[in-house]
């Protein structure tokens, strides 16, 4: 199982990983993308639901995904894909 | 039914680090600044362009009329002397010119400079380890007041007298022990090892010089009034000490200046609300020291150099933020349009970091960099900031000081300067530099003409 | 009801007063609600619910008077607020600059002026050891690496090297003493005390000043055991009656209001002054237990009411610090997070 998959997630924003004991703040944003991930939807997927659903461009909504994708790598959530 | 969007964040908990408000100088209030002294800013942007240093007439004059006021309530002979090194842009000198200040120079640009704006030669002060002998001659013909920061330059000022057949009135500048360090010893002449006095035996022997005022400035950002009590006492003791033995009679006790603004110094913990003492806390020390060890009847002049406490809180920087990057550490940093190469005071403070609207969004600590390709090119290194759509622009402040005179033209253009005057009006001070300003001085040898061969 | 905000609440192994302080007032006469004032989210005295009734995380004293105001103000607002006892030296500044706009708030401090908060800053200290009686170890402050090196080749090994709010470590050699140096530098800023260490028992004054040259109560103790970072694990009243003699000539000379620590070393016939803290040490339960409620006292100096002022302890009596643990959910941790408060 990934690391996403066995976070804890609560609706206030609060994730909690029993795997490695670390607790992480997220908004609603990034509620909503970590869920779409624990769904196993692609990026592309993912940036239209951003439009879909939140008052965002599609320009934004990619660049912002990719930077979130960026800062769940770092925190070791996601496994680098490109190294 | 869209939702609003905030651009997403994760955030990690950290030992020690977990306080939503934040570690960094932006606090729990996201502040937002729509306008300066009631100007939209993305107006001020639109018609000027970006970056741009802002300066409020209002905020100048309320300032220096409140330095003003600490002193003069308390002591009757009171000058106030521009510093002009802080901030020597035309329009800022002649608004505190109007206010009364004379000009207080230290090189030979900054006398043509202030002669330039119609400031005459009697109302000016000159101060400096530099002072070329022909501009020395020029402010002696032109009755400046002179501070001598060397025996050289006494020596320099007699051959002056001697050519020009006058008797010319003189200051000395010393240097002494008044706790705060560190003490600033390489300006002047040293009161406790007895150079001050050397250099008073020295006027007297050459006779052709009439000491009549002591210069001293004891630092720079001072947070400690009780300081300058002990500079005003040391000063006075001198003085009657030089009027007792050698018949001269000093007119004046120039202070300097000193006081701080209510900036962010780095190294300082406390915010400078509370660190920053109020000009009036210095304005009782000062006097009462004055009023205190002076004999009865005698009032010098009291001249104050203050520059850095009456212009810096005038000042603003506009600028955009032009990129953002995920840093590997996973900080986030921002590209803006203007770094160290025009806040030179970057080095020195943590400023005040405004938005110019509404981010919604939680904040997580980030660092602002500068659009030169140097790595000391950082705004900030800690602040704490939603996360910022490109184009959002950060007003930081206080930058009226020592920024306009200390930024440099590496590899960009200078920005605009504005003045937003009592009425509201904005008026152009300074234009942004184009290509003409830096090749204007640039020769180019016929036979070096670059052509490239079709 | 009165309902008390208490910051300090971080006991752990180099704790603030907070817990002590709480645990005082909440054994007196009046009937309180206790607020605890954090800065992490960790600090234990959050998750003392016997103790704390309800605590919120505040933005730290560096970000500015007016986001820390705000947030005592919304505490008021919310949940009311009659009294704030700040345990912190790097709030104190700021709580004693802003406790007239407080008070114009309903929110009550007991607090030394501006000018009494000066007097004790390190610089002054041989000042005040001149005014009451006592010898103060020669003192160097310092901002600058270059004057640090000058202190300490002055003062001469071994040496304290203190930080201008919190920690003082000793040094036994220059790369010891330079490394301090840095560390306190980075967190705390300058100016970096430099201290010459004088040997002897280590005895300490705990009181509040009544801010008219009387006080409320003085308990003196002696450190018989402490930790690595020279907190104080098992303690003893004593009655020196030249160091409580000082206390009382301080409290009187500067007209002390609020409390206060006085840090000495007794050795032979001297007395060095060390340092005056203008705040309740940690151990300030110590003498609630032989009968000085201090911090209650100080509570209702701060309401107006006229507290207690005999002081009569015993010496002999122990003070035992103990650790102990306790389990509880992550759903008050997880409010704190991302509401501030729980």
């Amino acid at each position: 199982m990934g690391a996403i998959e066995r976070l804890a997630i609560s609706k206030n924003g609060f994730v909690f990983d029993p795997a490695t004991g670390n607790s992480y703040t997220v908004n609603s944003t990034g509620l909503f993308i970590l869920n779409l991930l624990r769904e196993g939807k692609s990026e592309d997927e993912i940036v239209d639901a951003l439009v879909e659903n939140f008052e965002v461009s599609q320009e934004e909504a990619r660049r912002d995904l990719l930077d979130f994708l960026e800062q769940l790598r770092v925190n070791g959530l996601l496994e680098a894909s490109n190294v | 039914m869209k939702r609003p969007y905030e651009k997403p964040v994760i955030n990690k908990l950290k030992v020690n680090f977990m306080n939503k408000f934040g570690t960094g100088t932006f606090s729990l209030s996201k502040k937002v600044r729509k306008e300066i002294e009631g100007v939209p800013v993305e107006k001020l942007v639109e018609e000027f362009g970006s970056p741009l240093f802002v300066f409020s007439e209002k905020r100048l004059r309320q300032k220096f009329r409140e330095v003003k006021n600490a002193f003069t309530l308390r002591y009757p002979n009171v000058e106030f002397s521009w510093s002009y090194k802080t901030n020597y842009l035309d329009a800022i000198c002649a608004i505190l010119h109007s206010e009364g200040e004379t000009a207080e120079v230290v090189s030979e640009f900054e006398y043509e400079k202030a002669r330039r704006l119609g400031v005459p030669g009697n109302k000016i002060i000159y101060n400096g380890p530099y002072k070329p002998i022909s501009s020395l001659k020029t402010a002696v013909e032109e009755g400046a007041r002179i501070n001598i920061d060397h025996f050289e330059e006494i020596s320099d000022l007699e051959e002056v007298a001697k050519e020009l057949g006058v008797k010319v009135k003189v200051g000395i500048r010393l240097n002494m022990d008044t706790g705060i360090k560190p003490q600033w010893s390489r300006f002047g002449f040293n009161l406790e090892s007895g150079q001050a006095l050397d250099a008073v035996k020295r006027i007297a022997a050459g006779g052709v010089l009439e000491l009549c005022g002591l210069h001293c400035h004891i630092g720079t950002f001072i947070l400690d009034p009780s300081a300058y009590e002990k500079e005003v006492k040391k000063l006075v003791d001198f003085a009657y000490k030089v009027e007792d033995e050698f018949g001269f009679k000093i007119e004046y006790l120039d202070i300097g200046g000193g006081f701080p603004s209510k900036n962010r110094l780095r190294g300082v913990y406390l915010p400078p609300d509370v660190a920053v003492p109020s000009i009036d806390e210095f304005a009782e020390k000062i006097c009462g020291a004055l009023l205190s060890s002076l004999r009865p009847g005698d009032y010098p002049k009291l001249i104050l150099e203050s520059g850095r406490a009456i212009v810096d809180e005038a000042g603003f920087l506009i600028t955009t933020v032009h990129a953002s990057k995920r840093m590997p550490d996973g900080r986030r940093a921002y590209i803006l349009d203007a770094g160290v190469n025009v806040l030179f005071t970057a080095f020195w403070y943590h400023f005040n970091i405004e938005i110019d609207r509404e981010v919604v969004g939680p904040s997580e600590p980030c660092i602002l960099y500068g659009p030169l390709c140097m790595n000391i090119d950082v705004v900030d290194d800690d602040v704490n900031l939603p996360p910022l759509p490109r184009g959002t622009k950060l007003i930081i402040s206080p930058v009226g000081a020592y920024n306009v005179t200390q930024w440099m033209q590496f590899i960009r253009y200078r920005p605009g300067v504005v003045l937003i005057g009592e009425n509201g009006s904005v008026e152009l001070i300074r234009e942004a530099e184009d290509l003409s300003d830096i090749v204007r001085r640039e020769k180019l040898p016929e036979r070096l003409k670059v052509k490239w061969e079709e | 009801m009165y309902k008390v905000a208490v910051s300090g609440i971080n006991a752990v192994d180099n704790p603030g007063p907070g817990v002590g302080v709480a645990k005082s007032i909440k054994q007196g006469d009046l009937e309180v609600k206790v607020f605890g004032l954090a800065y992490d989210a960790m600090e234990p005295g959050i998750y003392m619910d016997w103790l704390i009734d309800r605590s919120f995380l505040m933005p730290y004293p560096s970000k500015g008077e007016e986001p820390f105001l705000q947030r005592l103000f919304y505490i008021k607002e919310r949940y009311g607020l009659d009294v704030v006892i700040p345990n912190l030296d790097a709030e104190l500044p700021l709580f004693i600059k802003a406790q007239k706009e407080l008070s114009s708030f309903g929110i009550k401090t007991f607090l030394p002026t501006e000018e009494q908060f000066k007097l004790r800053s390190k610089g002054e200290l041989p000042k005040i050891a001149e005014e009451v009686g006592l010898k103060v170890p020669k003192t160097i402050t310092v901002t600058s690496y270059e004057d640090f090196v000058k202190a300490v080749n002055e003062i001469g090994f071994p040496l304290m090297v203190k930080g201008v709010f919190y920690e003082a470590y000793k040094a036994f050699n220059i790369s010891q003493a330079t490394a301090y140096f840095n560390t306190l530098v980075s967190k705390w800023g300058y100016p970096v005390i430099v201290q010459e260490v004088v040997s002897g028992e280590e005895m300490n004054v705990v009181g509040v000043g009544d801010g008219e040259g009387g006080h409320f109560g003085l308990v003196a103790i002696k450190k018989l055991w402490i930790t690595s970072l020279g907190k104080i694990w098992t303690g003893i009243t004593v009655k020196n009656e030249k160091l409580l003699q000082a206390a009382q000539s301080f409290v009187s000379a500067f007209k002390w209001r609020g409390g206060f620590e006085v840090e000495s070393i007794v050795s032979e016939n001297e007395v060095y002054l060390i340092e005056i803290n203008p705040r309740f040490p940690a151990w300030v339960y110590f003498a609630t237990g032989v009968g000085i409620n201090l911090p209650l006292r100080l509570l209702k100096a701060a309401l107006g009411m006229e507290p207690e002022r005999d002081w009569e302890y015993e010496a002999g009596k122990l003070y035992v610090r103990f650790t102990d643990d306790f389990i509880t959910d992550m759903d008050k941790f997880q409010e704190v997070i991302v509401n501030g408060e729980a």
